[in-house]
This record gives C-alpha cells, structure tokens and sequence, in this order.
C-alpha cells in the first residue's frame, strides 16, 4: 500500500550557527532517500516577513511537486503583518502560518499575536509555533496555554511544534482534551515512548510527522514514526494522511 | 577510492556536511515494517532507574523486549547511579543485573576524583569489563594527564576503551566536555582508545574536526541526527570508527538505526557500524 509522506515542518535557507546548510537541491535528495513526497516549508530566519515569503515562494515555483508553501509573520511589525497574511494565502497560496515565538521572545499566548489569530480565526486556518520556551515563567504548561487560546479563537488549529518540547505530557493531554490542537513529531530527542505516548493519549489523528529540515535528518525523523510500537494505520494517518486532511491537499 | 557507500562518490563538500548522493531513493514506498539487515551491538544504553527523574523503562526484562523488537542482538549497558551518584556502587548493581546474560555487556562509569584507581581495576579485571565511561565535567575533574595520569597508564596498558559522553545533563545543568581537554591528552596518548559519545547535532563543528584530528578517537552516533551527518562523519573518519548506539531509554532504540539503513551504506560499512566496531572494540563474540 502505497503510503503518502508529507513532511509537516521543514526550513528554508541557512543557519550557520547550528550548520544547517539549506540548499534545496541536497535538500530534494535527502527527502528522496527519505521516502518524503512533500515538504511543507516555511523561511523564519529572517526579520522581514515579506521577503521569507517571496524566497518560499521562488522555492515552491521552480518544484511545485516537492513543497507546500508555508506562511510567516512577525508580530515585532505588527503593521504589516496583516497585509503580509492576505497576500501569502490569497495571492501565493500558503497553507498554514508557522511562528517563531522563541526567537521573537513573545510566547505563542502573547496579546502581541491575538489580531494574527484573529485573521486566521476567520478562516479556520493553522497554525504552528512551538509552545514551550526558556523564558517561561515557573509551572506554566501548554495545556493551559493552548486551552485558552482554543477558547479565544476556537476556530483556529495549534500545531505544537515538537510535540510540546519540554513537558510533552501536558502538550499531549492539551491534544486529547482540545478538538483543534495537534502534535507534530519532529526533535532531536526520540525519546522512547514518544511517539506511542502520543497516540495512545491524544489519538493518531492527532498528530503530524515533522522533520525539522534542514537541521534535523529527514531519514532520523521519519525512522521515528516508521519504527514506533502503533499499528500501521496510525504511522499512515501520521506519516502523511493527516497533513492532508488538515491542509485540504489533493494528493 | 571510497568504497563505503553502494556506488562511487560523486560528492561536493559544502560546510563539513556532505550532498548524500549515494541514498537509495525510497520515495512512494516508504516501508513500515522495519527490522534491521544487519546484527546490531547497540553499544550505548543506560540500565537502571535514575534518582532525578523517572526513566520510561528501567528493567532488563523490559529493556530486552525492546531490544528485541528493535532487532538488537547485543546492548552495551552503563549504571546511572553510578554516574549521578557513586560509581562503584552503580557498576555493581548494574552487575547485578546482568550477570550472565549474554545479551548485555557492562560498562563501568568511572570517577577519577572519587575512585580508588586499584579497586577500579581489580573490579573491572574481574568482571572482564573491556569499557569505563568517563565524564569529567559532572565529575568535576578536567581530562588532563595531571590529574589522569595513574589511570591514562591503567587503560594504555589494558587496552579498555574510554567512552565520554560529550554533556551530560542533570536537574537543569547541562556538564559539557572540554574539548580541547579531549584534544591535549589523547594526541599526547595514542596508546589509548577512545570513543566521543553521543555527539549532538550543533556539536558538529567541533567534533568532526576533533575525530578528524585524532586517530585513537572514535564516534558513537546516538544523537548525531543532524541533517546529513552521518555521511559526513563516515567521510570524516571511516566507517571503522562510526559506532551505533541509541541512548537507550532516553532516546528510542530504533530511528538511527532506519537512518542508518538509508544512507546508501554498503554491505561492509553498515556491518562495521552496527555492530563489527563494537564488537571487536570490546571483545564481544
């Protein structure tokens, strides 16, 4: 049976701090030894939201059949991000939004955000950001984080980036108590467990295979899923069907 | 002419990370039931409950079950009490547990700043232990032949190998290595083998130029998931000195090891990585 592989979190350009190297054409490779159709790419290391799109964009139009345009907005020019979401999904054809929260030192429950949330609220769209940071403050999890942001913008779907990161349980029971909230997988730990701990609390539906390329090999990453104690169907559903659903893709 | 990988390089090096031009493309047909092709030595887990923080699976019983659905033959086993709190004390329990099963090899931590070097020797030399895992920084000792020396000696001349990991992490502090401590005292000690343990994606730009640097270091690669990294490191340093171990139970047996299969290995290489090195590094039948 022939498994559909949508890569739910990936990266666009260079990151020289951590050595990722973001050529697309070693990037294209390593997605084919991986066994990944499609990557949904998004560019965050930059500050001008505009330009990370364009360069995801030039991306996406020279190999439509290997990557799913993903949006980014930067709540630091609050200005501009709403013009820059009406042209990144009306006019280039984004899927999702992916946010940087750590980076912009806001956490994803920041007011800073809510008009953000409340354009994409409008349209039931995605979102994702990791939702567990270094500056946090003492006994803050992500399961109260994101049950109030599901009351506020209810219409919205949280991808929690690495599976909640520090403190998974909490993001998972966020996932199994919350209709909008998902996991997506990718992370340089693998715990043990992880993976099954995901599925058998918040349900296979539930979660998103990411690899976090190019920082992270896609061929670890996808090894996760392949190799988790779940049955077949739900490394399927992970692997690429819920991605699809989620995002509305003709595949 | 390199002869690791299924056909001839065709590579360009770009910031120490190689193009994988060799992978076997599985695209469309990704395969969900993965056993490894090859017996496996996973030559690095822990084996035992921890004081700080509850382990997912601390048993042997369990740990074998794993090991088996994982498709490993063969785990080489340290004590994490014996790194947190008193290594003789771990090493023995770890023995313990383990003593005569055929599936498990132990690896005993050792603590230059607390142990006794004799008893040390005597407990490994009755165990038949062929490995010791050091960790200096957590241990609070620089890796110097000052404060070494006795033991540097001891293991030149047993020929056991010395394992450091490259941090080790304990109630929110992070213990790295020095590697320029590694550097200074292995180069002066080339009749002494040692292995650079779970070596981290940003740690890369050191560690590669460190193994590079020195012939008697080899890599353990349970953490090295950086994106074309184990490409690099077979290129940095040959296959002969790429070790398999998955960190077990802080990390899951099996996704390095699916990595490593799709890599493009050969045969030869993929044997020596998942289990030859190990193996003939510590006497393992």
């Amino acid at each position: 049976m022939n498994t559909p592989v949508i890569d739910f979190h990936s990266h666009l350009g260079n990151w020289g701090r951590h050595g990722v190297n973001g050529d697309p054409q070693r990037f294209i490779k390593i997605m084919d030894s991986a066994g990944i159709d499609k990557a949904c790419i998004n560019c965050i290391f930059l500050g001008d939201a505009r330009l990370a799109n364009d360069r995801v964009t030039e991306l996406v139009n020279k190999w439509p059949d290997r990557f799913i345009p993903v949006a980014f907005v930067t709540p630091h020019y609050p200005n501009e991000a709403i013009s820059e979401l009406d042209r990144a999904f009306d006019q280039l054809g984004m899927k999702y939004l992916k946010i940087y929260p750590d980076y912009f030192q806001k956490p994803i429950d920041d007011p800073a955000y809510f008009p953000i949330y409340d354009w994409l609220n409008e349209r039931s769209l995605p979102v994702m950001g990791h939702a567990t940071y270094s500056f946090d403050k003492p006994g803050q999890t992500p399961y109260e984080r994101f049950a109030l942001l599901s009351e506020r913008f209810p219409r919205v779907k949280w991808v929690l980036a690495h599976a909640g990161g520090w403190g998974p349980e909490k993001a998972i029971e966020a996932a199994r108590d919350l209709p909008n909230v998902y996991l997506e997988t990718c992370g340089s730990p693998t715990g043990q467990g992880a993976i099954e701990s995901s599925v058998k609390t918040a349900g296979a539906d539930h979660v998103l295979f990411g690899t976090d390329m190019a920082l992270l090999d896609a061929r670890h990453q996808i090894g996760k899923i392949v190799t988790a104690n779940i049955p077949n169907n739900d490394k399927r559903k992970i692997l690429g069907l819920n991605a699809i659903k989620l995002l509305g893709l003709e595949i | 002419m390199n002869n690791h990988f299924r056909t001839g390089p065709s590579v360009s090096m770009l910031n120490s990370l190689l193009i994988d031009e060799r992978a076997e493309i599985t695209m469309g047909d990704v395969k969900l039931d993965f056993k490894p092709s090859v017996p496996v030595t996973d030559a690095n887990i822990s084996l035992g409950r921890r004081h700080d923080m509850p382990v997912s699976i601390e048993s042997i019983t369990d740990t074998r079950n794993e090991m088996k659905r994982a498709g490993i033959n063969v785990a080489v086993a340290h004590s994490p009490h014996a790194i947190t709190y008193d290594s003789g004390e771990g090493n023995r329990m770890l023995m313990e547990t383990i003593r005569d099963s055929s599936d498990f090899v132990p690896q005993f931590v050792c603590n230059p700043s607390f142990d006794k070097l004799d008893e040390i020797a005597s407990h490994v030399e009755s165990e038949g232990v062929r490995s010791i895992r050091m960790l200096p920084s957590l241990h609070n000792y620089p890796f110097r032949s000052w404060i070494l020396g006795p033991w540097l000696d001891w293991l030149a001349e047993t020929k056991i190998t010395v394992w450091l990991p490259v941090e080790h992490q304990l109630l929110g502090n992070t213990y790295p290595i020095d590697p320029r401590d590694i550097y200074d005292t292995l180069s002066a000690r080339e009749d002494i083998t040692a292995v650079l343990s779970e070596v981290k994606y940003n740690d890369a730009s050191w560690a590669l130029p460190l193994l590079k640097n020195l012939p008697n270091l080899d890599m353990e690669i349970s953490r090295f998931v950086v994106t074309g990294g184990i490409t690099s490191a077979i290129e940095a340093i040959g296959p002969d000195r790429v070790i398999f171990g998955s960190r077990f139970p802080y990390s899951a047996m099996s996704p390095q090891l699916y990595h490593l299969h799709h890599c493009g290995l050969s045969d030869e290489a993929l044997q020596a990585i998942c289990f030859g090195n190990a193996n003939r590094m510590l006497g393992i039948d």
